[in-house]
């Protein structure tokens, strides 16, 4: 079969949700320096539910905090009595009831991970960070605490929806960042919050610092330019970090937002297939 | 750019561009907002004069000091350590205002924090929480923007654009609600920022002051939409 025909056929199964198609990619690799790797990502496509987590504490300790942290996120926004609000959004809050959701489950993984840490002393001062994007109906929630990022591409244009929280070093040559927020360090967290209306064309990306830290934010936006396709547009920047030194765990989600079949048919036409339908799993290499 | 770096304990906190005129206060409007009450609401202005920049006490009460040294009008050289009240913060003056750190944040002591390279140490403090509060403050939104109706049918005159997201359309969710079959469920969402407002076009047609607009915009004030049958002029709060 011919590429581009492969290709369009692969993008009939990317996944269909409230008018809007996503086409996902991921990646996680432990870096050349650590040990282990205490990034997890998690991918529920089907919901439009995605979540990067970057653990402290090190070691174990690191790795279970991403992990328990992203799980109950998940968890909690996609089990058997998760009740998914819709619409209505404006008329009291500020934010749409899916946002708040979101919020209120990056709370509930925050009270889980602050108790494992103090009820197991192997663990105590384990901690991570949390981005997540929820997007259905043309609008993205995110929410984030730590310095794991989320951008919106479109247009050649790469904008940061979170700010970290950091405090940046005063040694511009000091590799190193202190978090002034995280989860599992304390009974209550402050998630923050935002919302960005996404249309076919967009891209999200989803990253932990060890991807920032070492590809400068013009070359994500170039290798997205180029390469278009979500699970190659990962597997790139996780090589360029990878040769850029290393030094932290990498991980990446792309979330490719198309639109109907025809819009595809006509602006997408390219000779690459790929990308992960529904993955479920989160491989840390 | 010249620059105006907030720092705490020798780790920067907030960087501000200054172009012509930058002011330092305790209230929300300053471009270098300091929440501490010892400060007063405009303290201090920083501002261009010929070649040069120079700082203005602006009649506050517990005073503005340069390099320790309390002043009324200074000229500010780069690396030029600006106090506005007590404590482990200060304001940096960063004349070349390059990319990196400022001559004066580089020559601080290092952070106390240790860390091996590449490294996230978390700082847990209380004073940390106070500089969250701090920071929040600065970015205290403004009244909310509206949408007025000009042309067309809808269930009201004006709608308040207070929400994160407004979405035009027939969805049930939309806050503007479009009537007809071939009406798009979201055409428009118009999403708030620190910046402003930002129309995205997600289905459908939309011009805005005549010109149709291919995919986000930010919106100005009086700007007119035309979304679905209906004409909206944009309106920033007064």
């Amino acid at each position: 079969m011919a590429p581009a025909a492969a290709h369009f056929l692969k993008s009939l199964t990317s996944i269909e949700m409230a008018g809007m198609r996503l086409r996902v990619g991921a990646r996680s690799h432990v870096g050349r320096v650590r040990q282990v790797n205490e990034d997890v990502y998690l991918l529920r496509a089907r919901q439009g539910l995605f979540v990067v987590c970057d653990g402290i504490g090190g070691g174990p300790s690191g790795e279970l905090a991403s992990r328990v942290a992203g799980d109950a996120i998940v968890a909690r926004l996609t089990g058997a009595d998760a009740d998914v609000p819709v619409g209505h959004a404006h008329a009291r809050g500020r934010y749409l009831p899916r946002t708040s959701m979101l919020a209120e489950a990056v709370r509930r993984s925050n009270e889980r991970v602050y108790d494992r840490a103090r009820h197991d002393r192997r663990h105590t001062g384990m901690g991570t960070t949390v981005v997540s994007a929820w997007i259905a109906e043309n609008v993205a929630s995110i929410a984030h605490v730590g310095d794991s990022r989320a951008y919106l591409w479109y247009r050649n244009r790469l904008v940061a929806l979170t700010c970290d929280h950091s405090l940046a070093s005063a040694n511009a040559n000091n590799d190193e960042s202190a978090l002034v927020r995280a989860l599992g360090r304390e009974p209550e967290v402050d998630v923050d919050l935002t919302e960005v209306p996404v249309r076919s064309g967009d891209y999200l990306i989803l990253c932990s610092d060890g991807l920032t830290r070492m590809v400068p934010e013009t070359t994500v936006g170039n290798v997205i330019h180029e390469l278009r396709e979500p699970q190659r547009i990962s597997d790139r920047l996780v090589e360029i970090a990878l040769g850029n030194g290393g030094v932290d765990n990498i991980t990446v989600i792309v979330i490719e937002v198309m639109g109907s079949w025809w819009q595809r048919l006509s602006t997408q036409w390219r000779p690459h297939a790929g990308g992960i339908p529904n993955a479920e799993a989160h491989p840390a290499d | 750019m010249p620059k105006l770096i907030l720092q705490i304990d020798n780790r920067v906190l907030k960087t501000c561009v200054v172009d012509q005129r930058a002011s330092i206060g305790r209230l929300p409007d300053n471009t270098v907002v300091v929440d501490n009450p010892a400060v007063s609401g405009h303290h201090a202005a920083v501002f261009r004069d010929g070649d040069h920049f120079v700082i203005e006490d602006l009649a506050s009460t517990n005073g503005t000091f340069v390099n320790g040294k309390r002043v009324s009008r200074q000229r500010l050289q780069g690396g030029d350590a600006v106090r506005v009240c007590k404590g482990t913060h200060s304001i940096v003056f960063d004349e070349q205002g390059g990319d990196g750190e400022s001559a004066g944040a580089a020559e601080a002591a290092p952070p106390e924090i240790a860390a091996a390279p590449g490294e996230t140490v978390y700082v847990d403090a209380d004073k940390h929480k106070a500089l969250l509060a701090w920071i929040r403050s600065a970015q205290a939104p403004a009244g909310a923007a509206v949408l007025r109706v000009l042309q067309g049918q809808a269930d009201r005159s004006e709608y308040s654009l207070y929400a994160h997201t407004s979405v035009i359309g027939k969805s049930d969710a939309a806050l503007v609600r479009l009537k007809g079959f071939f009406k798009p469920k979201e055409a428009v969402a118009i999403a708030r920022s620190d910046d402003g407002y930002v129309a995205t076009v997600l289905r459908g047609k939309t011009r805005i002051n005549n010109e149709p607009v291919r995919e986000r915009q930010v919106l100005a004030d009086g700007d007119v939409l035309e979304v679905g049958g209906l004409r909206l002029e944009f309106k920033l709060a007064g």
